[in-house]
């Protein structure tokens, strides 16, 4: 199957810092593709060179065939783009930004008008079409800003982070409108934070950290990579300070990480830890709230390619969210 | 062959031209025409010239050209340094960048939103110096060629200032500065014979006395100066046209990652 995507020792530096370190991707058409890293691992800066919105410092990048600093132009009108940002002229309605977007992508204005009202109706915001913008929610922005990168029908659709800080009705809806386009044809490429959401969407990841992707391939291939490692999970009556490093201390557990009141243990041996969690419970007198076993999520595998746990995870995503609030406000 | 390259290039233009109109539309939409501020683009050149030229006799070939070419330099220049900075915090100008326009179209849009509100805001101000003074415009044509190369000019001086500048209030403050040597030396009050050596020479390097100029030789009537005047603000169009477009390919490759990192992404 053809590739709309394809990058060769993609470099970018900025001053003496190498946001991309000589990455290799390869998108084919119609597939589901995810970018996936911690902060400042390289996500932004990648999906920038494959927009044509930075040149790479060295490397070839080619989306629908056409090379992205040659034929820039020629790129961004095959690709739809959905920033982070709803990045949208609130003083506009829907409607009016729809239109001059439309306009600006050189889209006919019968045509625009028909896939304008098409793509308001599809996103439940043809009734709202004619009140500004900066009256809509978070959620029925980022509707309309996906709306705006689709009118003139792209090849393939780049969204960063397309449900970060919405609510849940929202980011459900906006998840099976995305999975509708794919399922249509369109190549889609995602960066988010939310992992489990790339595990339901993505026909293939990649992890990137540093610059570098540490691993590529469908989730489930990556999952059973770390096959022969389960997860028990235990939470007790009462949380003791010394509880992670007394677990920590039997040999069978590989690793333990905390995440609300419960303890995640990491082994190969998942029934001899259960027997030994028992013993320990019993003998530190603590008693056993709820226990089970979980098979490795991709979650874990990022973890283990990117070095960061959970908490990181979240304190990191919170961090981004309370600066980007603060920048917008 | 050269048939089917002629036609290649009559596209492009054609798309330089709609989607910088189209620009320019949504611009003049959300940030020019609106009451207040086609008040103040008038009222604030027009408090300036009054409160320097009261109790002085200024006859209306002077009167004329000056109030015409602070009120194109205002009225051209102003908005873009708000509007850039204003796209830029909403990232709405990620929106442009985007799309596939060339910075240039880009550029051109925003110039010739600027410049259409210049020229609208120069000729209501001149209609009312003449109807006031009682005093003719030569040749009119003349008059409206030179309010169209000026403002643009000025449109072209407002987005390099805009570009350049990192907020809002360091692109006002930056034109501000620009501007106001301007005004005094441009022989907006004076006709610049009258000004010192020294200053007549600085007068010289800027736009605004090249159209105070092209307005004077209109309104007293045909001269050859006109066309060197209308060339020489041709000219600092299109460089300032350039740097503009310049400094925003080189800022759009920075300001990004400024404002990810702060983000912390």
């Amino acid at each position: 199957m053809e590739n709309v995507i394809e990058a060769s020792n993609l470099t970018k530096h900025y001053g003496a810092i190498k946001a991309v370190d000589n990455i290799n991707l390869q998108v084919r058409k119609g597939e589901f593709f995810g970018l996936l890293g911690p902060n400042g691992a390289g996500k932004s800066t990648t999906i920038r060179m494959l927009t044509s919105l930075t040149k790479p410092t060295s490397g070839i990048v080619k989306v629908t065939g056409r090379d992205c600093v040659t034929e820039s132009l020629a790129v961004k009108q095959k690709i739809g783009v959905v920033s982070e940002v709803s990045n949208l002229y609130n003083e506009m309605s829907a409607w009016d930004n729809l239109m001059f977007v439309g306009e600006l992508y050189g889209v006919e204005r019968s045509v625009r008008v028909e896939r304008a009202k098409r793509l308001l109706e599809v996103f439940q915001l043809y009734e709202r079409r004619n009140d500004r913008v900066i009256g809509f929610s978070k959620g029925m922005k980022r509707r309309v800003r996906i709306a705006i990168a689709l009118l003139h029908r792209p090849e393939v659709l780049f969204l960063d982070e397309p449900t970060s800080g919405l609510d849940v009705q929202s980011s459900r809806l906006i998840r099976s409108l995305v999975k509708g386009l794919n399922k249509e044809g369109m190549t889609i490429f995602l960066t988010t934070h939310y992992i489990d959401e790339a595990d339901q969407l993505c026909d293939r990841v990649a992890i990137i950290r540093q610059g570098k992707i540490v691993v590529e391939d469908s989730p489930e291939k990556l999952k059973s990579s770390l096959q022969g490692e389960h997860i028990v999970e235990i939470a007790f009556d009462r949380n003791r300070s010394d509880i992670e490093t007394l677990l920590r201390a039997d040999p069978i557990v590989k690793d333990v990480t905390k995440e609300g009141d419960k303890y995640h243990v990491h082994t190969g041996r998942p029934s001899d830890v259960i027997k030994k969690m028992v013993q320990f419970a019993a003998s530190n007198r603590l008693e056993i709230v709820s226990m089970s076993t979980k098979q490795p999520s991709l979650e874990d595998v990022f973890v283990k390619c990117t070095g960061l746990d959970a908490v990181q995870l979240e304190r990191m995503e919170l961090l981004r969210v309370v600066k980007a609030s603060g920048q917008r406000g | 062959m050269a048939n089917h390259s002629s036609s290649n290039l009559s596209r492009a233009f054609s798309d330089f031209v709609t989607r910088g109109v189209c620009i320019a539309k949504k611009d003049a939409r959300i940030y020019y025409f609106k009451p207040q501020i086609v008040g103040f683009g008038i009222l604030i050149p027009a408090f300036v010239y009054l409160s320097f030229s009261l109790g002085r006799e200024i006859p209306p070939n002077l009167l004329i050209p000056g109030l015409v070419g602070m009120v194109s330099l205002f009225g051209a220049s102003s908005i873009e340094a708000i509007a850039i900075p204003i796209e830029r915090q909403t990232e709405t100008w990620e929106l442009l960048q985007i799309a596939p326009v060339s910075t240039l179209t880009i550029v051109f849009g925003k110039s010739l939103a600027g410049s259409a509100f210049g020229i609208m805001l120069s000729l209501i101000t001149a209609l009312g110096a003449v109807l006031l003074s009682g005093s003719t415009v030569t040749n009119p044509l003349m008059f409206v060629v030179a309010v169209i190369v000026g403002t643009f000019t000025f449109s072209a001086l407002g987005m390099l200032v805009a570009a350049a500048a990192k907020d809002m209030p360091t692109a006002n403050i930056s034109l501000t500065a620009l501007r106001l040597p301007m005004i005094f030396i441009g022989g907006v009050f004076m006709p610049i014979q009258a000004l010192p050596l020294q200053l007549r020479v600085i007068s010289y390097l800027t736009p605004l006395t090249y159209l105070v100029e092209a307005l004077r030789e209109a309104v007293a009537g045909p001269s050859i100066m006109f066309a060197i005047d209308a060339a020489v603000l041709l000219a600092w169009f299109i460089v300032l046209q350039s740097l503009a477009v310049l400094v925003l390919d080189k800022r759009s490759l920075t300001s990004r990652i400024t404002i990810r990192s702060f983000l912390g992404k």
